[in-house]
């Protein structure tokens, strides 16, 4: 009520005045006066002080002569024409507005008898606090938390300051983060900013009364009355909205969609996916990545992402600025990227910003979170094949803190205690631990590490286990050098194996093994230069060791000889500068180039052969002996990135751009998908970088105050010495991979659509992808052609795919959500004739994918319930109940021939065939 | 040293195998090429040396398609060997010869439609011997206990290093309900049956089945060029042929490091796979190619291989004495049926005889002929005890021929 009725109040707008009863005349006369100099005037003759703000005076001149009238009179004169009012104080002040008037009394009536107390409050607290009397204004009527007063700087009646200088930080209250990109807005005045990464802002205040309003998805809207008197400083924690979180919104700023000069680039706010409908109640940042337009895989259980008709190789996956080889569990089945500590994802799929480099297809660039480091927090989940936790813990309060998450699976338990015996014997288990610290040092420097390492183990036949794991560490100095000038040095090193070991017959048991490990070194600038030109430069150098494989026997009764595959080394560094050009307030242009290097490095043995002949052991001309650190061959190759922007309107835009990149590092595989065991290959003499050239374009328009977003984009791309392999190829333990590898060109083009709807009880996105994938192998031998040396589909090229992410909030507590796929059938080869050799009968193949598998189609559907909202509860619980696959929909994944018993049965397979219920349990303290 | 390639789908963890499924689909060949197929392993056995040609056929069909009215020879030292077309097909050497060492053997096949085909030369690979045979009862990785049989062999040479192995097994059965009597159908339409003595031996008989697998070893990587307790064969203790006695012929070929890729390419894409990982299936040639058309795709591999054969026998008493005898191929449950049905139309019995399914055990009574258009003095009729026809005839699973090689 009580709001209610100042806001009526606050509403009007009165242009009269309530001039004081005793008020002494003067005489003036003055001529074409400005009305400064008419106040001074009033000032000199009678003890009254004027306060106004000269800007509202300035070009007003006024001419009058007056005997004995009261200063009112006079005002009232030389405002007639003007939006100035006054207010004539009874110590003698006199305080101009503009566009509001000051009250100091209500007409008789006016609020009927109940408005007493309510006023009276208000006036009191104005009388005591302060003497230049100024009123609320309040614009909107529904908040029901009482606004805060907050009264800043001390007053100095001497100083002529019209604006004063607030400063501060905001931060999340739930656990101490900073807020960045809030919106802090005066209402009423033309007067805004906007918070920096740190939470900080910084805004220009008139004197007096303030409110502050702050805006942003995912916080509450929160108002301050800040009665500003001098500079001074305001820290605000808001909490945050769980109507945002609710939503699935994947760009943080409202207006980004058509305002980056970025074009195909997207983020995925990991926090706010929690009500996407799960697989095993896992949440996984890659699932909701290939519900995305361009971003594919195989098939469900695939492991490994096909970006815009790339291969799987050509990701660039960094977790914290360091580079993990299998971001992927159990096959694929679950990402190795635990969702909780996850804070955001930005994947790049079109214009790759300058500063990343070494793949082709795309950058998935994935933050962990900043520990709280206010207070001490968690959050945990139970589902039906792993469990999560996640602590959040202060080390030094307000300054550094510690986040360490792990996740395991209890599989291995569960299959151990069926009564089955070959399930028994099976084993599957894996675990994933993170810990980043994170340490405000002062203002100006800050620093991040983090330390990742996961493991699984599994086995498919009863006498081998394959493990692996990836392991990496990054530290990453943030230094700001002035207010255009900052920096990061950023050192990372990962590492990835994997291990067989073979356990079967006392005499062949052996161990295998394969290691990547690659530490780089960065330094990122960013020069704001101008509003107009902003600069981000640097320099990177990455050190790769590979082990391509070793053996040793398993036992001690064991014949297996010792071997080892030579280490491989290499150098890649680069240099990059890129330009984000302000041409216009229409036209941005991102201009960037890289320039790589990279130099295969001894001690190594490399064989040379003769040209233009298939490479094999009859074609050895010799094997050429590097020494140690001997540069063995070098590549060196400028990279152009190139975005533009341009407006139409402030909602509707259109980008462009072109990309080139080089991958000097390639994984050697001959399945049709990715699996654990496939290794990396370092590019030396016989083996070529990869090359790729990809234009894009695009257009992009928001609609209903950024509530819809809709955006069309186009690319073509083409790809060089992309790598195949001979039929059959045997990729481990190869010291002369080059003999078995092909090296040929790909091509693919695509339309992505993507209608997102990011606010409202009703939210998600609809995305249509018409893409087209191609491979190109044309050699001048039988054994180096495929399909006759013409371009074929690749294993991945799925030409319509559909994706439909929907959530309806019932309640603040209650949501449904539900997910739709589909997408053509991936093609396969298929025999093309069956033949009987030594009384069997056996398939005969010929063009690769020929055939496409029936198209695929899913329906998700999940229930999610909040805990409730009371603040003085110990967690915050959140249930998800998901069926995975609802219409049980027999989706074939593959398709293959068996000889069993001398016939050729035909198969297809498939992962998730039933639908999957899962229940997970999720809460946060 | 090869990763075992027989992974198995469905015990891979719980939370997938009861979702996941391999379902057999019917396929049909929507592009099809005719390719040939030429099976050619020279030995250094003294021999009508066999070379088969035959034709690929599409999926849905019943193969092999014969390539019949080829020219096909084998110059090898300065020798040409012919080979004549015994059956569509098959062609055999005129006269019986032996792979030698050192000697550069090349194939040469002109088709009936006048297209040549040629090997490149290939040489004999060393000859190495089995070192031993052996059936050993234990307990295999799936907890299954059985029979297994293993290879040993040794060369101190260090050549021969591929090794592919094939065999075949025979085994002994005998008939569990066999009885001297059949019942036979004298009068289809009456439905009318009589007893006859039976006028073949269907009491014990003899099995010979050829592996069907491919069966590849190799001792690169190990130290020393020996193979040991090679696993040739398991034999589920369940199994009906080890009932009585078993014997098992092992051939191991000493192949060149090329036909050994060959045929472990083969048998890569012919077995299961991973269901997450597939192996990327293609074209792969041998060593014989068309002389006119370098693209023209040809199957199949000219080995000329160095063989070593070795022969075992076992009965069941001697590894599982006293205990339960595995149960026979098929159960050998009684049944009566009808001779007529309600209708007066022959029944089960007649048909199931007639059909080869049922055989006589017991049972049977003499009416008097009450019909005097049947020209005989009494009739059977049943009830008949009746059983699968192999629990009464050996020859549903065998031959009754004992095999020239056997020893009891």
């Amino acid at each position: 009520m009580k709001n209610h009725i100042l806001a009526i109040l606050l509403f009007l707008n009165f242009w009269c005045v309530f001039a004081q009863d005793n008020n002494p005349k003067i005489s003036l006369s003055f001529q074409n006066y400005s009305v400064e100099d008419v106040l001074k005037s009033i000032e000199e003759k009678i003890n009254y002080r004027f306060y106004f703000v000269l800007d509202w005076l300035k070009g007003t001149s006024v001419s009058g002569s007056y005997e004995n009238a009261s200063v009112d009179e006079i005002l009232t004169d030389i405002f007639n024409e003007t939006l100035i009012n006054y207010y004539i104080a009874k110590d003698g002040r006199v305080i101009l507005t503009k566009n509001n008037i000051i009250y100091d009394a209500l007409p008789d009536g006016f609020f009927g008898n109940t408005t007493q107390g309510t006023i009276s409050e208000n006036n009191n607290e104005e009388e005591e606090s302060i003497s230049a009397p100024v009123f609320f204004n309040e614009a909107t009527t529904t908040q029901r938390t009482p606004v805060e007063t907050i009264r800043i700087g001390k007053e100095d009646k001497n100083s002529n300051r019209k604006r004063f200088t607030l400063s501060g930080t905001v931060k999340n209250a739930v656990n101490g983060a900073p807020v960045p990109n809030l919106a802090l807005v005066v209402q009423g005045k033309k007067i805004g900013t906007v918070t920096d990464t740190n939470g900080a802002f910084r805004i220009e205040l008139p004197a007096g009364l303030n409110v502050i309003e702050t805006q942003s998805l995912g916080f509450e809207t929160a108002l301050k009355r800040v009665i500003i008197y001098n500079d001074g400083r305001l820290d605000v924690t808001l909490n945050e909205s769980y109507e945002g979180l609710k939503e699935v919104v994947i760009d943080a700023d409202a207006d980004k969609n058509v305002e980056d000069t970025n074009i195909g680039s997207t983020q995925i706010d990991v926090g706010e996916m929690k009500n996407i409908p799960l697989v095993l109640g896992e949440r996984d940042i890659f699932k909701v990545a290939t519900a995305l337009p361009g971003i594919t895989n195989v098939g469900e259980g695939a492991a490994g992402y096909n970006v815009r008709g790339g291969k799987t190789d050509q990701n660039l996956i960094l977790l914290d600025d360091a580079v993990i080889y299998n971001p992927a569990h159990f096959f694929g089945i679950f990402s190795a990227i635990n969702p909780f500590t996850s804070d955001e994802v930005t994947i790049y799929k079109g214009n790759i910003p300058a500063r990343f480099g070494g793949r082709l297809s795309s950058v998935f660039d994935i933050r962990t979170k900043d520990a709280n480091i206010e207070k001490f927090s968690g959050e945990a989940s139970i589902g039906p094949v792993t469990s999560n936790l996640v602590l959040e813990m202060p080390l030094v309060k307000g300054k550094s803190g510690l986040l360490l998450g792990g996740r395991s699976t209890y599989s291995n338990w569960i299959l151990r205690s069926l009564d089955e015996k070959e399930l028994q014997k099976s084993k599957a288990s894996f675990f994933d631990i993170i810990a980043k610290y994170n340490t405000k040092i002062d203002n100006k420097n800050s620093i991040k590490a983090t330390g990742y390492f996961s493991r699984d183990a599994f086995s498919i036949t009863s006498d081998s286990l394959y493990n692996y794991n990836n392991s990496l560490a990054s530290l990453r100095w943030n230094h700001t050098f002035n207010d255009k000038h900052n920096g990061s040095v950023i050192l990372s090193n990962s590492h990835y194996r994997f291990n067989i070991d073979f356990d079967g017959n006392e005499a062949t048991n052996f161990k295998l093994g394969y290691a990547i490990n690659e530490t780089e070194l960065k330094l990122q600038m960013k020069y704001l230069h101008s509003e107009t030109h902003k600069f981000d430069y640097g320099i990177s150098s990455k050190l790769y060791g590979v082990e391509p494989g070793s053996v040793e026997p398993g036992s001690s009764g064991s014949i297996i000889e010792p071997l080892t595959i030579p280490k491989e080394r290499a150098l890649e560094s680069a240099v990059f500068v890129s330009d984000n050009f302000k041409v216009s307030d229409q036209l941005t242009l991102d201009a960037g180039v890289r320039y790589s290097i990279y130099a295969a490095l001894g001690e190594a043995a490399q064989r040379i052969y003769e040209e233009g002949l298939p490479k094999g052991e009859e074609t050895l001309l010799e094997v050429r002996e590097f020494g140690s650190n001997k540069v063995i061959e070098t590549y060196g190759n400028p990279e152009v990135r190139v975005g533009a922007r341009y407006f139409f309107n402030p909602e509707f835009s259109v980008k462009a751009s072109y990309n080139n990149a080089y991958q000097y590092i390639h994984s050697l595989s001959n399945n049709t998908t990715v699996s654990p065991t496939d290794t990396w290959k370092l590019s030396d003499i016989n083996i070529r970088p990869q090359h790729a050239r990809q234009y894009s374009l695009g257009f992009f328009k928001n609609f209903e105050d950024n509530m819809y977003e809709l955006s069309l984009e186009g690319y073509y791309k083409r790809t060089d010495d992309i790598l195949d392999y001979k039929v059959g190829a045997q990729l481990l333990l190869n010291e002369a991979i080059e003999q078995e590898v092909l090296q040929g060109e790909g091509k693919s083009y695509g339309v992505e659509f993507l209608l997102k709807k990011t606010k409202g009880k009703f939210n998600g996105w609809l995305g249509y992808t018409y893409s087209r994938s191609f491979v190109k192998l044309d050699g001048d031998f039988i054994e180096e052609t495929v399909n006759n040396g013409d371009f074929f589909p690749s294993n991945y090229d799925k030409p319509h795919d559909i994706s439909l992410v929907t959530n309806y909030k019932l309640t603040k507590r209650y949501s449904f959500s539900a997910n739709f796929v589909y997408q053509t059938g991936r093609p396969v080869t298929v025999p093309v004739g069956n033949y009987i050799l030594n009384d069997v009968e056996y398939v005969f193949y010929s063009d690769r994918n020929q055939l496409r598998i029936p198209d695929y189609y899913r329906l998700d559907i999940s229930f999610n319930v909040e805990g409730n909202h009371k603040i003085k509860k110990f967690a915050h619980s959140f249930w998800n109940i998901s069926i995975y696959n609802v219409l049980g929909k027999n989706n074939p994944y593959s398709v293959f021939f068996v000889t069993e018993a001398g016939e050729v049965k035909a198969y297809q397979s498939s992962i998730f065939s039933i639908p999957v219920p899962t229940i997970t349990y999720n809460f946060k303290f | 040293m090869k990763l075992k390639n027989t992974y198995r789908f469905l015990f891979l963890a719980l939370f997938i195998s009861s979702t996941s499924c391999i379902d057999p689909f019917e396929f049909e060949n929507e592009t099809f090429e005719s390719a040939l197929v030429i099976e050619a392993t020279i030995t250094n056995e003294l021999k009508h040396q066999e070379i088969l040609l035959s034709r690929s056929y599409q999926f849905e069909e019943e193969g092999p398609n014969p390539e019949t009215n080829a020219e096909v020879k084998i110059i090898g030292g300065n020798v040409s060997y012919l080979f004549q077309e015994v059956e569509p097909g098959k062609y055999l050497s005129e006269y019986p010869f032996s792979a030698i060492p050192n000697t550069e053997y090349q194939l040469f096949i002109t088709t009936g439609n006048g297209r040549s085909y040629t090997s490149t030369p290939t040489q004999l690979t060393q000859g190495t011997q089995i070192d031993d045979l052996y059936a050993v009862r234990e307990i295999d990785d799936n907890d299954v206990e059985g029979m297994s049989i293993y290879v040993d062999s040794y060369d101190p040479t260090g050549n021969s290093r591929h090794y592919r192995y094939e065999y075949e097994e025979t085994y002994k059965i005998i008939a569990p309900r066999w009885v001297s009597k059949d019942l036979v159908v004298i009068d289809e339409t009456r439905c009318l049956v009589d007893f006859a003595e039976k006028m073949q031996e269907e009491r014990t008989c003899y099995n010979t089945e050829a592996s069907l697998n491919i069966n590849l070893v190799n001792t690169n990587g190990f130290s020393e060029d020996r193979i040991s307790r090679h696993l040739i064969r398991f034999i589920d203790r369940d199994s009906y042929i080890l009932n009585y006695r078993y014997s098992i012929l092992v051939r191991q070929y000493v192949q060149s490091r090329e036909a050994y890729a060959y045929y472990e390419t083969l048998a890569d894409f012919s077995g299961e796979g991973s269901l997450f990982s597939q192996s990327q299936p293609g074209f792969f040639g041998g060593n014989i190619s068309s002389v006119a058309n370098a693209q023209e795709k040809v199957i199949g591999f000219f080995d000329v291989s160095s063989v070593a054969s070795k022969r075992i026998y076992f009965n069941y008493e001697d590894f599982f004495a006293g205990e339960p005898f595995p149960p026979y191929a098929v159960s050998c449950f009684e049944v009566h049926p009808e001779q007529f049905t309600a209708g007066g139309a022959c029944g089960g019995l007649i048909n199931g005889i007639l059909t080869d399914e049922i055989i006589y055990v017991a049972g049977g009574t003499y009416v008097e002929n009450m019909d005097p258009t049947i020209p005989l003095d009494s009739l059977l009729f049943g009830p008949f005890t009746m059983v699968i026809r192999a629990c009464g005839d050996c020859t549903a699973l065998g031959s009754n021929v004992v095999p020239d090689f056997w020893e009891d």
